[in-house]
């Protein structure tokens, strides 16, 4: 009798890795899906519609919308971590980025285009400078980043003056009473399209990064070193510069989601973005892109992205408690990561 | 390849060296002045505003002084380091000691020598064990609850419903203004539709009210441990775009001229209870220590609310 059970449980879990192993390459996709279920089963019925809060579309975009900072750091973090790097200075960046854009803007004046391309410029200064001390001086990335990390912080502080920059903060700031009107167009649905411009420069610039991470030369150079670099550079290739190029990026979109961060919260906060780089590196693994570096890819890091961002938004819909919520979040990232590697490689 | 390697090497720390000199040349210049009282004061972290807010309030009311010069540190939310400041002001001489510690054991027996070396020490916001100390000042966070709560209940007419979105709540201040909250509210009509532990955070305070606007048609207020936070909730109100951000009413607590009173003087809050610093009354009673004047063990600050009506006048003692 006992055995018996035993034979059908047995069954059961061969069926469900039988399964799973069919998803093949969809694998990160089922995942995903698996937690999107559980967002429709667990969340809490809607006010105005009836159904559960989670298919409410109102609901999908808060998701979008409160993880574009988080996906497009992931999407720099990928190119880098495709090469066998990290990038640990991304959410100093994004705090520096923040409060320069916000002084920029706020305290100085300055109209928006010239704020815009000075905040991504510095942003790539910050990519430019990890890069170069590991292709150049063969710093580990882990190393290089962690000192940068350090010192964007210092330099979010010492520009800021160690305070928010908002309207008011300082008597000298040009603005004295409101924030642009950029600030409220980044975070306001979009009246034809229905996605607030966060979301839109989230969604783009990963697709942008999709396409030239799957169809280019340095696509495939950035792949060729993450999985074997000295071959690499025995092939020809550039190995220094291409790895200088993915900092760059890294560092530039570290910028793109310094200047989101600050619309969203409609000020130049110095501390912001601490601890976001471990979120980033969590959205690429989780995502299915291998920290060793060489496999994987942008379209993993949305589906990461996503799935954080789902067990986030369900935790705190059905308003689950902090101690709870930490240990369910541990439960369900090893899940997902396991249904993704379940077929033997 | 290798000249580059010690160019650089030598660059960084030329800029290093350039930053801690021009990062401590104001307290030089400043020492350099003769002063008759020295006074050695200890910041647990400078990376809060509201710290920030408190060493600029000492620095303020000092000015006032002239008899009087403060050396200030910051201990980076870091307790060895603020351990280590004490004893330094210690051997240093100065006169007095004011510290705001970051944890109340590991900083009892530092100040407890300071103490024994016969330097008067004022305790700013946080306790330290035992009274090896001169005085201590701060200010009472569960009253502060109870008076947003109390404020709440007359401003939605005894009923209504709340979201509370609570400071770290494995923190002292958090789950303070949480029980105070209750005991305001208590015996009306008012109910906590939602809560979550938005450790303090601006960024997560506003997700979590997507999250509470998502599921609640009808919110009346929310109660927020600190203004930043509050603001975070009228913003992801705003963004739902159905106006709703002039209907609910946003409370929010600490009320820093530049953060939560500026929200009040916007119509982004209905009120804000000031969390008082305590940097000009730790001043006062610092000179009368060093005159030679009694002075009480513990002082507790009063609290201010700022509502649209009384902002212009600086708000008004609770």
């Amino acid at each position: 009798m006992r055995e018996d059970t035993q034979t059908k449980t047995l069954h059961i879990f061969r069926l469900v890795s039988r399964v799973v192993d069919l998803l093949g390459n969809f694998r990160g996709l089922a995942a995903l899906i698996a937690v999107f279920m559980l967002g429709v089963f667990l969340t809490p019925r809607s006010y105005d519609t009836g159904l559960p809060v989670f298919l409410t579309l109102r609901t999908q975009s808060d998701v979008l919308f409160e993880y574009a900072e988080f996906g497009i750091l992931a999407t720099g973090m990928t190119l880098v971590i495709l090469t066998g790097g990290i990038d640990l200075s991304v959410g100093s960046v994004l705090g520096f980025a923040a409060t320069l854009f916000s002084l920029l803007t706020i305290g100085f004046g300055w109209s928006l285009a010239p704020a815009l391309i000075v905040t991504i410029l510095a942003g790539c200064f910050a990519g430019t400078v990890s890069g170069f001390l590991i292709s150049r001086f063969r710093m580990q990335p882990f190393v290089a980043t962690l000192a940068m990390m350090v010192a964007a912080r210092g330099a979010a502080k010492w520009i800021s003056g160690g305070i928010k920059v908002q309207p008011g903060a300082q008597t000298w700031y040009c603005l004295q009473s409101r924030t642009p009107e950029f600030y409220e167009w980044m975070t306001q649905k979009l009246p034809r399209v229905g996605i607030q411009p966060i979301t839109i420069l989230f969604i783009v610039n990963i697709l942008i990064m999709l396409v030239i991470v799957r169809y280019t030369r340095f696509g495939r150079y950035l792949y060729a070193i993450g999985g074997n670099e000295e071959a690499a550079r025995l092939s020809g290739i550039s190995v220094g510069r291409v790895k200088l190029v993915a900092y760059i990026l890294c560092g530039a979109m570290a910028a793109l989601a310094g200047i989101s961060n600050a619309a969203r919260l409609d000020l130049g906060d110095p501390e912001a973005g601490f601890t976001y780089e471990l979120d980033a590196i969590a959205a690429v693994v989780i995502g299915g892109t291998s920290l060793m570096g060489g496999r994987g890819g942008m379209f993993l890091t949305l589906v990461g992205t996503l799935i954080v961002g789902y067990i986030n938004k369900i935790l705190s819909v059905r308003g689950v408690e902090e101690a709870f919520r930490l240990l369910a979040k541990g439960g369900i990232i090893v899940a997902a990561v396991l249904i993704q590697q379940s077929r033997k490689e | 390849m290798r000249n580059l390697r010690g160019y650089f090497v030598f660059l960084l720390i030329a800029v290093s060296g350039l930053f801690i000199w021009s990062g401590c040349g104001k307290k030089q210049s400043f020492q350099t002045k003769k002063k008759t009282w020295v006074i050695g004061m200890s910041q647990c972290n400078l990376g809060e505003p509201w710290r920030v807010q408190m060493n600029a309030d000492i620095r303020q009311a000092a000015k006032k002084h002239s008899e009087i010069q403060v050396i200030f540190k910051d201990a980076q939310n870091n307790t060895a380091t603020q351990q280590a400041q004490v004893r330094e002001f210690i051997s240093q001489g100065v006169d007095l000691i004011i510290i705001s510690p970051k944890e109340a054991r590991p900083l009892t027996k530092p100040v407890a020598e300071a103490i024994d070396a016969g330097i008067p020490v004022i305790v700013l916001d946080r306790k330290v064990e035992g009274d090896k100390y001169t005085c201590f000042i701060g200010a009472d966070n569960v009253k502060i609850g109870r008076e947003a709560g109390k404020y709440l209940v007359r401003a939605l007419g005894g009923k209504g419903k709340v979201v509370e979105l609570m400071g770290l709540m494995t923190s002292t201040p958090g789950q303070e203004r949480h029980k105070g909250f209750l005991e305001g509210i208590r015996g009306s009509k008012i109910e906590i539709i939602f809560s979550a532990d938005c450790k303090w955070l601006e960024p997560v305070a506003q997700n979590e009210m997507k999250s509470a606007l998502a599921r609640f048609a009808e919110i009346d207020a929310v109660y927020a441990h600190n203004d930043p936070s509050a603001h975070g909730a009228y913003l992801a109100a705003k963004q739902e775009g159905k106006g709703r951000e002039k209907t609910i009413k946003f409370v929010g607590i600490d009320a820093l001229p530049h953060e939560g009173v500026r929200y009040v003087k916007e119509g982004i809050l209905s009120a804000t209870f000031q969390y008082p610093t305590g940097g000009e009354e730790a001043i006062e009673y610092a000179i009368k220590i060093l005159k030679g004047e009694k002075v009480p063990k513990t002082v507790t600050l009063g609290t201010r609310i700022f509502t649209s009506a009384n902002v212009a006048q600086g708000g008004e003692p609770l």
